[in-house]
């Protein structure tokens, strides 16, 4: 009897303490964690983690603490099982992350289906907000926001022999699509002179590099990213090709896992975009977090490392305005108002209500170097205002 | 089609030939003597171009004894991964080698995230590389006629290990008869350590050519291993003049297919492998498997 009593004023104390502290908000983080891509995974998760150690020490969000989980989100088949998992073994309140295009496709209908909100950091195919699912939602600029204003700074230029090199899959095949048909909506006497599909993680471009010289364009625009940009550059300069080539524009161009890897060997004044740019804006709350970023990790923070920052910050903003975790609260949140509108770091971040798709400025930048970094930067910084990006959707609101 | 360009595109398809002949070769000589089918033989060539990473500390001017001594390190570490972990699975079941090598792959991938991380690695060609040569008024990379000069000697001196020296010999009848060999009194385990070891040295060696022209990271291992069974199904696996032949076609096939066709370009390689299985299913110079009585 008497143990019995211990026994029972134990477990009233331990579920006192249990409603004590307050019950976490989870969230799962999906990355690419393994494989050729591993090194952008790993940032956007450096970059949920500073996020989450911010919230955190100011006491959480609603008071009650962020409790992230990191899963290696690899192939599309195995992130649908990952998140299946996370929203039916580990509970998780919210879906987040995502750097492969393909993956966010075959995630989005799922975290849908079990109203678990998705939000976006990484994965770019314009198709993941047309397809106006009410609870996935994109905190970073996508593919055709990048291609637009590349093809408005193409239309400024004199050029009209156009040509094409990106990787063969969703995101080089729709990058091109929406940049063409922009540019020539822009400027109709263009003309394309060549398209080349070398196949995604390819390590040889060389015949690429001449088939595509051989049809002497004047400019070029090419999505290759990641690894892939720094093998094509490492061949085309000895080809001669930027010698060749009067202007060469590139989307991810200005992601530092390129950009450190390419070193000194980078050509100047390739025109390059990346979603965040460590150097931008000048302001103290930027080089703080780059500080506080360099300082944790040994590194600057990539694009992805900074929107997965953002991402987590602007979803707390919304858990925040929702008052609760409710999916549909939350969802009310992005959306109320005209849009829930977050001031970023880099920028003010609108989230249009009827594709929940997030537009900001976009910075851009000439590539120059520098005494004071091993890599090339960007300079002069070209910004597109976000209203330049604004496409029309066809989700209905 | 002008003939300057032609020179060109082959001397492209010739560049890119080189590095899949130093990748595939050491595949074909392994199966051809040992009988196994190394799944980690991808990894051994992208441990080659980390490992010229790490020996030159990222100057691009080491280049050279980097190669060597690069090599130098892949015999040691093929002698090592034969004598530890192949040699006590010979004599079961082949699933247990494939499943042995496929663990390799995964190991090393690994092991170099941990020890690289998982950040490309890149490494410039040496500055007097760095330029341009200029073929019929078109510039060609120069640091090419270095993978396609080492790509040769490589070939001739393979070719000269087995055809003019007794070691060679005994590698080739190794290839046809292993027990015959034994009751020879041939040191038979000795000779298969060092054909490993001699493959996994010219998988490292050609994975670290191509840095200067390239870059690394922790996932190429797959694509290099895939290309290297193209290569080898296409030529005959287990034949060495195969891997030449094989790696010389898909090489030239890669550079005209993207002229002709560019939206297609990589499926004229799977066209043409699917032609070689279709026709002649032991590859191009490939020996139709003998019936062992």
């Amino acid at each position: 009897m008497k143990r019995g009593m211990r026994f029972l004023a134990l477990l009233v104390l331990m579920l006192a303490g249990a409603a004590l502290a307050a019950e976490p908000i989870k969230i799962g983080a999906m990355y690419i964690l393994s494989g050729n891509f591993a090194n952008y995974g790993t940032s956007s998760k450096q970059g949920v983690q500073l996020a989450v150690e911010k919230i955190n020490a100011k006491g959480g969000i609603l008071g009650r603490p962020i409790e992230v989980t990191f899963v290696d989100h690899g192939k599309p088949d195995q992130a649908v099982r990952e998140a299946k998992r996370l929203i039916l073994e580990n509970k998780v309140d919210f879906l987040f992350g995502i750097d492969s295009s393909s993956v966010s496709l075959a995630v989005a209908p799922v975290a849908n289906e079990y109203k678990v909100p998705l939000i976006v950091t990484h994965a770019a195919t314009p198709r993941l907000t047309e397809m106006c699912l009410p609870y996935v939602f994109r905190t970073s600029n996508n593919a055709r926001m990048d291609s637009w204003a590349a093809a408005a700074f193409a239309a400024k230029q004199p050029y009209k022999r156009w040509a094409n090199i990106g990787p063969d899959y969703e995101f080089g095949r729709v990058s091109w699509e929406d940049f063409i048909t922009r540019l020539k909506e822009l400027k109709p006497d263009v003309e394309v002179v060549s398209e080349q599909w070398p196949k995604f993680g390819s390590s040889d471009y060389s015949s690429y590099i001449t088939a595509l010289m051989r049809a002497k364009p004047e400019a070029v625009f090419s999505s290759l990213w990641g690894g892939d940009f720094v093998s094509f550059g490492k061949q085309a300069i000895p080809f001669g090709f930027f010698k060749t080539i009067k202007f060469y524009v590139n989307p991810t161009g200005g992601a530092l896992q390129a950009l450190e890897p390419l070193g000194k060997n980078t050509p100047e004044g390739m025109l390059v975009s990346a979603r965040y740019w460590f150097l931008y804006p000048e302001t103290e709350a930027n080089k703080a977090f780059v500080k506080k970023f360099h300082d944790k990790f040994g590194d600057y923070p990539s694009y992805n490392a900074g929107e997965a920052y953002e991402g987590m910050m602007m979803l707390a903003a919304a858990i925040e305005k929702a008052g609760s975790t409710d999916p549909d609260a939350v969802k009310a949140a992005f959306e109320a108002d005209g849009g829930l509108k977050y001031q970023a770091i880099e920028g003010l971040k609108w989230m249009r209500p009827a594709d929940h798709q997030v537009f900001e400025d976009l910075v851009w930048g000439y590539t120059k170097h520098t005494d004071k970094y091993p890599f090339a930067i960007l300079d002069p910084i070209v910004v597109v205002p976000a209203k330049d990006t604004i496409y029309p959707t066809k989700c209905a609101k | 089609m002008d003939f300057s360009f032609v020179i060109l595109q082959f001397l492209t398809g010739l560049a890119y030939a080189s590095s899949l002949f130093l990748l595939a070769v050491g595949l074909s000589l392994i199966f051809g003597a040992l009988g196994i089918v190394n799944f980690a033989h991808g990894s051994f060539y992208m441990l080659g171009a980390y490992l010229l990473y790490w020996v030159v500390h990222g100057n691009p001017e080491g280049l050279w004894w980097g190669l060597v001594v690069v090599a130098a390190l892949g015999f040691v570490v093929g002698a090592a991964t034969e004598r530890l972990l192949l040699r006590p699975v010979y004599d079961r079941p082949e699933h247990y080698q494939i499943l042995l090598t496929y663990a390799l792959l995964l190991v090393i991938e690994d092991g170099v995230k941990l020890f690289f991380g998982a950040a490309y690695k890149s490494l410039g060609p040496p500055a007097a590389l760095a330029y341009p040569v200029w073929i019929a008024g078109a510039p060609f990379p120069a640091y090419y006629f270095v993978q396609i000069a080492l790509a040769m000697l490589v070939a001739a001196a393979l070719w000269f290990f087995l055809q003019r020296t007794r070691s060679g010999a005994l590698v080739r009848a190794a290839t046809q008869d292993r027990e015959m060999l034994e009751a020879l009194g041939i040191n038979v385990p000795r000779l298969l350590t060092a054909v490993f070891a001699l493959g996994i040295a010219l998988a490292t060696l050609g994975g670290a050519a191509t840095l200067p022209m390239q870059t690394v990271s922790p996932g190429i291992a797959v694509e290099a291993v895939i290309s290297a069974f193209i290569v080898v199904v296409v030529g005959g696996l287990g034949s060495v003049w195969g891997a030449l032949l094989g790696a010389f076609l898909i090489g030239e096939i890669q550079a005209f297919g993207v002229l002709v066709l560019p939206e297609f370009a990589i499926a004229f390689v799977y066209l043409l492998m699917v032609v070689v299985l279709l026709v002649r299913p032991w590859g191009l110079l490939g020996r139709p498997p003998a019936v062992r009585t």
